[in-house]
């Protein structure tokens, strides 16, 4: 018997902007999961993340980050929390919601063989949590071993299907025919991914957990500005943004969204609505769209805003400039 | 010295010298003797004062205490909700409550329940098993019925399974609009009430306060457990898993050292919670802290999932009809350095494996561990193991293995297993008792209370009978006999927990724990074997009737 648990008394009814997002991490052992998870707390930037691992044994977090622990959870020095979900989901996921104060954004890593979709479910049934992403790292000297494996491939299979990004790690590591042969066999298992490539496990936090805020997005002369970006990212992300008086109506720019152009990683913003005051939130990661029709404009926008992050070279930005004009 | 001679109608004693007898003679909590009245009175001292016969069991039939060699804490706490299975079941507390045979029954006594309670209070039921009520399924409507103003969630007898009343779907802005997979709906788009799986139920149960961990934990959990294990003839009883923080461990250690608690635990410690080398160390460090009624220093790994929800993992051809779930609950690769790492450092594991591909790559994990650090006298077990086949037996005998066999799954979940999961043949074979006997495999059935109730008597039946809840024999030539299933009930599970020397039969020495019976299961028929009547057990000498 496996069961689970919860503790208690949820706030019943949140603003729908303040749900918890989450971003479900997988791949199977050596994918570098808990390099990526270490990247993260270290660029954390004043975000106040979560992450949750099966246990620390994995996570070798470094010393000086750490400010105190207690039982199964860590606090970092730069506000970030790291537990261990012992074995426990659901457990590890109410404690996560009662937590005063809230986390800004939950990262689960998942285990080698855990199944996202598990996992990702829960925040869709969840009112106080959002899923943001679902990101599957692959080995890419790796990979053939474990897809091919008897008794690992069906899982890793399935991480890629559950996927919103795939991010080929190590990608340096296979010669370049090689590696556009994997992505192509990854991107025949996995049709709705999207892929990116990293050298060094390393992959800008705004592509993994939206980095944007609010303020930045008000903020968009300068945005995203400040982070501790290795100067690599540069070379391989292109950003897109705009601002303007535009109103749409809400199925209209539905159908906008789906026709979002290939190398589109992430696309995340706020759009006002025609001929009434209501606002949507955006948040678009690979190809899933998920719209939220705000309870009021969020803070001090007064026109719609959108960012985008895609692979340069292969974004389309005219496209989008079309689509939102 | 006090010694007591008790007579019995028989003694039925699970040692091959001597399995039956009419006397037994007690001192100290231990058995002083076995046998005839004159055998055993040789050791009364001359004039006998300080020996004294009791009749009480004279017309009673004594066993070894039965041992649950995999069950739950969370099965004495459960009866904090409202129980709504269809068979009859005595709570911990010995109230019977009448199995409900319909939907308006299950209504009835919701009903009831929801007179006695706060406004606000959630109204929570538990054992509500759709199989055996064909006639409509449960929805949100009928629940309604018993109140709309407060939440009620019907837990479903797997646990994988909710129905809701439109309350509790109003909490958890569960709508027509909802993109949730486990939120059942019907043909006008709504949804039913009915929740499958964590996901789709876990917003409910975090607003309802459903906190099965709790219910493991708390004093009154832990008492509640006792009662259920005396009122089925249990004596030693397993937790078969606990994350064990020293806290517990001593609310565990005084409540069990009470004269009056009435059976002896096993908690096991979940290895999931750390990496292997600390878990080795926990394990071993809580070896030190047994006491006589509580055992700690074995560790429980689970590698899939279960076969009824196809999430177990399974080798070539897989499911029969339905989709393959199969997980894995921790990497192969991960499991077999887990296994190394716990085996090298002499630690005792329970090692939970449904499909048999999860048999298969443990067995594996097993044999190389073993062949790196000769383990002698190791006694793993591989729990539930429901489908490993005859060559997969032999392996296990030949690395010194146990299975613990879940046989009430045979009437519980048998007709899907036959119609769905797995199809005839293996279903014909699952949990394979005869089949691992005839091995040489150390064998021990389970229950895994709360999941299906805990008894010795019908899991024991099961084994014997292996009929399913529609009447069909599953699998008639992998039926064991009433006492090579009394054995997987007793020594057998004894010997899996490495207590073989100390309980599981009635052997000069052994703690005088029984199970008193009315009649004596080697002579009525056996597809009444789960009939006899029980009128308690003993304990260390304590003799404790149900009240």
């Amino acid at each position: 018997m496996n069961l689970p648990d919860q503790p208690l008394s949820p706030d019943p009814h949140l603003p729908r902007d303040q749900r918890l997002p989450l971003t479900v991490i997988t791949g199977y052992l050596g994918a570098g999961k808990t390099t990526l998870v270490n990247h993260m707390l270290r660029h954390a930037d004043g975000r106040r993340i979560m992450v949750m691992v099966n246990d620390f044994g994995d996570i070798a977090i470094d010393a000086s980050l750490i400010q105190s622990q207690k039982g199964d959870t860590l606090t970092l020095s730069n506000g970030c929390i790291c537990c261990s979900m012992g074995g426990d989901l659901f457990y590890a996921l109410s404690d996560a919601l009662d937590r005063q104060p809230r986390p800004d954004h939950l990262v689960i890593e998942a285990s080698g063989v855990a199944d996202p979709m598990r996992i990702s479910e829960i925040a869709r049934a969840e009112p106080d949590l959002r899923l943001d992403a679902t990101i599957a790292l692959v080995d890419a000297a790796g990979f053939e071993a474990s897809i091919g494996d008897v008794h690992i491939g069906t899982s890793v299979a399935r991480q890629l299907t559950a996927s919103d990004l795939i991010v080929i790690n190590k990608s340096d590591l296979l010669p370049s025919e090689d590696l556009l042969k994997l992505q192509d066999r990854i991107a025949a298992l996995a049709p709705e991914a999207r892929q990116v490539s990293s050298r060094f496990g390393q992959v800008p936090l705004e592509l993994l957990l939206g980095q944007c805020s609010l303020q930045n997005l008000k903020d968009m002369e300068k945005p995203c500005e400040g982070h501790d970006h290795p100067h690599d990212h540069e070379e391989l992300y292109l950003r897109w943004s705009m601002m303007a008086d535009l109103r749409f109506d809400k199925q209209d720019l539905a159908a906008r969204l789906d026709r979002l152009p290939a190398g589109l990683l992430r696309l995340k913003g706020f759009v006002r609505l025609k001929g009434e005051a209501d606002w949507v939130s955006v948040q678009v990661v690979g190809q899933r769209v998920d719209l939220d029709l705000l309870a009021k404009p969020p803070g001090g926008l007064e026109r719609s805003v959108l960012v985008a992050i895609g692979v340069r070279g292969r974004l389309d930005v005219a496209a989008l400039d079309r689509l939102f004009t | 010295m006090q010694t007591v001679v008790y007579s019995a109608k028989k003694i039925i004693t699970m040692a091959a010298n001597r399995p039956e007898a009419t006397h037994v003679a007690v001192r100290d909590g231990r058995i002083l003797a076995v046998g005839s009245l004159e055998e055993v009175s040789g050791w009364a001292a001359p004039g006998g004062g300080d020996c004294r016969l009791d009749e009480t069991f004279a017309d009673k039939v004594l066993l070894p205490g039965f041992v649950e060699g995999h069950a739950h804490m969370m099965a004495g706490g459960i009866w904090q909700f409202t129980y709504v299975g269809y068979q009859d079941r005595t709570s911990p507390d010995g109230e019977l409550w009448q199995g409900l045979e319909d939907i308006d029954a299950v209504i009835a006594r919701l009903r009831q329940i929801d007179a006695e309670l706060e406004p606000d209070a959630p109204l929570i039921a538990w054992g509500f098993d759709p199989i055996f009520l064909t006639a409509s399924r449960l929805n949100r409507f009928d629940l309604d019925q018993v109140c709309d103003s407060r939440p009620i969630a019907v837990m479903h007898s797997n646990f994988h399974l909710m129905t809701v009343n439109s309350r509790a779907l109003d909490m958890a802005q569960y709508d027509r609009n909802s993109n949730v997979m486990g939120v059942d709906r019907g043909e006008d788009g709504e949804p039913t009430g009915e929740l499958h799986e964590m996901a789709a139920m876990f917003p409910v149960m975090r607003r309802l306060g459903v906190d099965f961990r709790s219910l493991a934990r708390t004093e009154g959990g832990i008492r509640d457990y006792g009662k259920v294990c005396h009122r089925c003839g249990v004596t030693t009883a397993t937790d078969l898993i606990n994350d064990l923080p020293l806290e517990d461990v001593e609310v565990i250690s005084s409540i069990t050292e009470e004269e009056s608690y009435p059976a002896r635990l096993v908690p096991v410690l979940n290895a999931h919670t750390a990496p292997a080398d600390e878990i080795a160390a926990q394990a071993l460090k809580l070896r030190g802290k047994s006491t006589d009624k509580m055992r700690l220093g074995s560790i429980k790994i689970i590698t899939d999932g279960s076969i009824q929800g196809f999430t177990a993992r399974m080798r070539w051809p897989g499911y029969y009809k339905g989709p393959d779930h199969g997980i894995w609950n921790i990497p192969p690769e991960q499991l077999m350095t887990t296994i190394e790492t716990l085996n090298a450092a002499g630690v005792h594991m329970h090692i939970h494996v449904n499909g048999d591909e999860a048999s298969e790559v443990t067995i594996e994990g097993v044999a190389r561990a073993l062949t790196k650090n000769p383990n002698p006298d190791h006694r793993h077990v591989l729990q539930h193991c429901q489908l490993a086949d005859a060559a997969q037996f032999r392996r296990i005998r030949n690395l010194g293995l146990c299975v613990n066999l879940f046989a009430n799954h045979l009437y519980y979940f048998g007709d899907k297993h036959y119609e769905l999961t797995v199809g005839p043949e293996r279903a014909e074979r699952i949990d394979a008792c005869a089949t691992a006997l005839a091995e040489g495999v150390p064998l021990a059935i389970h229950s895994d209370a709360p999941v299906t109730p805990m008894g010795p008597l019908f899991t024991a039946w099961c084994a014997v009978n292996r009929l399913t809840a529609s009447g069909r024999v599953l699998g008639e030539s992998e039926r064991i006999s009433v006492e090579e299933a009394l054995r997987a009930v007793t020594l057998g599970p004894a010997y899996t927990l490495h207590l073989d020397s100390e309980i599981g039969s009635i052997e000069v020495g052994k703690k005088a724990d029984f199970a008193v019976l009315d009649d004596d299961p080697l002579s009525v028929d056996p597809a009444t074997l789960k009939d006899i009547g029980l009128w308690g057990t003993v304990l260390g000498g304590r003799l404790q009737p149900i009240s």
